[in-house]
């Protein structure tokens, strides 16, 4: 694993191991912060996805059987009408700056389908990265605890060259 | 003293170009991110069925729309992004250039002022 990690980390770089220990502080706090922004992003696509996901079993609610059943429509959050579904056909769909799309339920149900799935190969590929990043830093953390007890070995602190 | 006063203004010149430097960069990221907003409705109107009614936002209505004009709008806009992207990236480059070149001076301000340092000791 350390192997992969170094193979990975350092394709631009002098190894790892040639870096004293504030230049490898510094690396550490790099990727410290470049893996927080991914599992932030991570987190941010997830809860996308999952808002599709909802989108389209609401849209399965719309159905003929549910035709001319009493509902609820809330106008603010304390505030409820009630109503009837008059089209079980069709749905009007947000696609993005400010285009709504009528759409038939099939159709509403695939578009978001299809969003999920694009989502799904993207959090596939950040998932990947993210392990990568993760196993660069442990390397990094092993290389730099190895230095450490080098120094406290030798007694005092050495500057390297 | 008057090379400490010229690093100084030097660096404090280099500064104010690494934050107009930032600020462009946010630019360009935010033109990105509307592009690539832009090319989703794109291809999702490229699959609509003349069934499909376009309605566009304006405020809180929704007002129909033919689905022509929606995707004239559409192309429009991408046009639009894709000029200011090139006239950003050209701005970039120009402040990066500013930039290199104050750094450069800052380095030899810096040596300077240490051949000097270690001339009067």
């Amino acid at each position: 694993m350390a192997q992969t990690a170094a193979a990975a980390g350092a394709p631009q770089q002098i190894s790892v191991t040639d870096l004293d220990i504030p230049q490898l502080s510094d690396v550490r706090r790099q990727l410290e912060e470049e893996l927080n922004h991914l599992t932030n992003s991570f987190a941010q696509l997830k809860q996308a996805q999952s808002k599709f996901k909802n989108c389209v079993e609401n849209v399965k609610e719309v159905k003929p059987e549910n035709k001319d059943k009493p509902i609820l429509v809330p106008l603010t959050n304390s505030l409820y009408v009630p109503g009837k579904l008059a089209d079980t056909g069709n749905v009007i769909v947000d696609v993005g700056t400010g285009y709504f799309v009528k759409k038939t339920t099939p159709q509403a149900i695939q578009h978001y389908s299809a969003k999920i799935t694009y989502l799904q190969s993207n959090l596939d590929t950040l998932e990947e990265t993210i392990t990568k990043k993760r196993e660069n830093l442990n390397y990094l953390l092993s290389v730099m605890q190895q230095k450490l007890a080098q120094q406290q070995q030798e007694g005092k602190p050495i500057q390297a060259s | 003293m008057s090379l400490q006063v010229k690093l100084q203004n030097a660096s404090s010149e280099y500064t104010k170009l690494q934050m107009e430097m930032s600020a462009i960069v946010e630019a360009r990221q935010k033109l990105d991110a509307q592009l690539s907003e832009n090319e989703v409705v794109e291809q999702e109107f490229a699959k609509l069925t003349p069934e499909n009614v376009v309605y566009k936002q304006i405020g809180p209505v929704l007002v129909k729309q033919e689905q022509d004009d929606a995707k004239k709008d559409v192309k429009g806009r991408l046009e639009f992004i894709s000029s200011e992207i090139k006239r950003v990236e050209a701005q970039l480059q120009d402040i990066q250039k500013r930039s290199d070149k104050k750094k450069q001076e800052l380095v030899d301000l810096q040596a300077a002022l240490q051949q000097a340092a270690a001339k009067a000791t």
